[in-house]
């Protein structure tokens, strides 16, 4: 229903104004309603890569998707995100992912390598949403045999999480089998300790600009043990200063990836 | 050294930062509409290269879909036609077609005969299970539907990028620059062109 109204506001605009007032309430009311279509409520970027609005997921189970997810990106920089919705708000699911793609905006900007594993319960539809720079690993026709052979099983026998769970692993296993020459955080990571250091030579001989650096240096060293301290770590666990803790660190930062459409969706 | 300026010269520093602000404005406001031009045409491009993506799945298509389902020669043929007719259309002046509302509608009206034809043939395929089985079969129906999904994405942007585009040309102001730079009210997709209509079966 809310789709139509969105169609009529895309019609309308092509009407002629000379028809006067009544034709020009009739298109302002048009927009309203097209609208109050368009504005899906959207979740927030979550801070974790598992986003279970509709609790299907145990959180131990939740716990292990983080963990591996995370680990994911820090191997081959591809953002892969589970979300399970409790309701996809009236419109088709494919709507609803290229709206979340567009908010969310997993995959790092200019790779484009995100993934949205989108689960909507209630509505029994599932799609895994692929990004621009993802579309030659993750094919459509990949991305349907995983949610036909590996996830949709399991949500037919009722078991949602280990659906989720062997879509997540499914998609891994083609990022590791097809996207092993892709950029390594760690190594860039190392790259960037080097870049900070020739900074700091190249600016010895301009003292005040030393001066500038070290107390900016401080200050986000003073910044980062504030937030470490309180345990919401975003993706400054990455950064130079030592993300020993691996098994808590990591989170999810979205990377600003764009999305085209491609993908697949399922229903069971 | 209290003494204030001659009027005369006071008017003439008026009228100069008059037309510093005026001419100010209007390199603005160009360099807003150029830009704004330069995203429908980028959004116009990706709605091209979805179709052609469409396009270019057809032939393996209508190859496989024969091999199993040869009786359904109508419906084949239909599909071969539309998408020749795409071809036609698309191959005379490309970059016409969004600045001529002509060409667009009858690029528009191709594309959603395309679509129709397509999906007339996707619901006869459902009588011919061998088929529904066939793994190149299943991998280029999930093509086809992403593909479709991609147009409808592509649409919706550059319709977004379009109204956009649209409404700041036809400002109170910058509808005098617009003039100007020749710039015109670009053409949106619609939506009853059958992209995203399903066909209605006859038996």
């Amino acid at each position: 229903m809310k789709n139509l109204f969105y169609k009529v506001g895309v019609i309308v605009p092509p009407l002629n104004l000379r028809g006067g007032q009544g034709a020009f309430i009739f298109l302002f009311l048009t927009f309203i309603f097209s609208y109050s279509a368009f504005a899906l409520d959207l979740p927030p970027i979550p801070s974790q890569y598992v986003y279970d609005e509709a609790n299907v997921i145990s959180a131990e189970r939740e716990g292990y998707l983080n963990q591996m997810l995370n680990k994911l990106e820090e191997e081959s920089s591809t953002q892969l995100v589970v979300a399970a919705v409790s309701s996809l708000q009236g419109t088709s699911i494919e709507d609803y992912s290229i709206k979340l793609a567009e908010k969310w905006k997993p995959g790092q900007k200019g790779q484009d390598n995100g993934v949205i594993l989108l689960v909507a319960p209630n509505e029994r539809k599932v799609r895994i949403e692929v990004g621009y720079g993802f579309e030659a690993t993750l094919t459509d026709a990949l991305s349907s045999q995983i949610i036909q052979n590996e996830i949709i099983p399991e949500f037919k026998a009722g078991d949602m999480e280990s659906g989720i769970v062997a879509g997540v692993e499914a998609i891994i296993n083609v990022v590791h089998g097809e996207y092993t020459a892709s950029a390594n955080v760690s190594a860039s990571s190392s790259k960037k300790k080097l870049s900070l250091f020739s900074l700091l030579f190249i600016c010895g001989p301009l003292t005040p600009l030393f001066f500038l650096i070290l107390i900016l240096k401080l200050l986000g060293r003073r910044h980062f043990a504030y937030t470490g301290h309180h345990g919401s770590s975003g993706w400054s666990s990455g950064s130079s200063w030592g993300s020993s803790g691996s098994s808590f660190g990591g989170g999810f930062s979205s990377g600003g990836g764009s999305f085209g459409g491609g993908g697949s969706s399922g229903s069971w | 050294m209290k003494k204030s300026l001659p009027i005369g010269i006071m008017v003439l520093i008026g009228i100069v930062a008059f037309i510093g602000i005026i001419a100010f404005w209007y390199m603005s406001t160009y360099n807003q509409l150029v830009k704004l031009d330069e995203q429908v045409n980028e959004s116009w491009a990706q709605v091209e290269n979805v179709y052609q993506r469409r396009a270019d799945l057809i032939p393996n298509l209508v190859q496989t879909v024969k091999g199993y389902a040869a009786h359904e020669k109508e419906t084949l043929q239909a599909v071969v036609e539309a998408r020749a007719k795409v071809g036609q259309v698309t191959a005379g002046a490309v970059q016409n077609v969004i600045n001529d509302p002509q060409s667009f509608a009858k690029f528009q009206q191709s594309q959603g005969q395309l679509s129709s034809a397509l999906s007339r043939l996707m619901v006869v395929v459902e009588r011919y299970p061998e088929l529904k089985a066939n793994q190149n079969f299943l991998q280029l129906q999930s093509q086809l539907e992403g593909t479709e999904n991609r147009i409808s994405v592509e649409r919706r942007r550059f319709n977004e990028v379009t109204r956009n585009f649209n409404s700041t040309i036809r400002g109170f102001f910058k509808s005098f620059v617009a003039n100007r730079m020749g710039l015109e009210k670009r053409p949106y997709f619609e939506s009853q062109a059958g992209a995203e209509k399903a066909p209605e079966v006859k038996f």
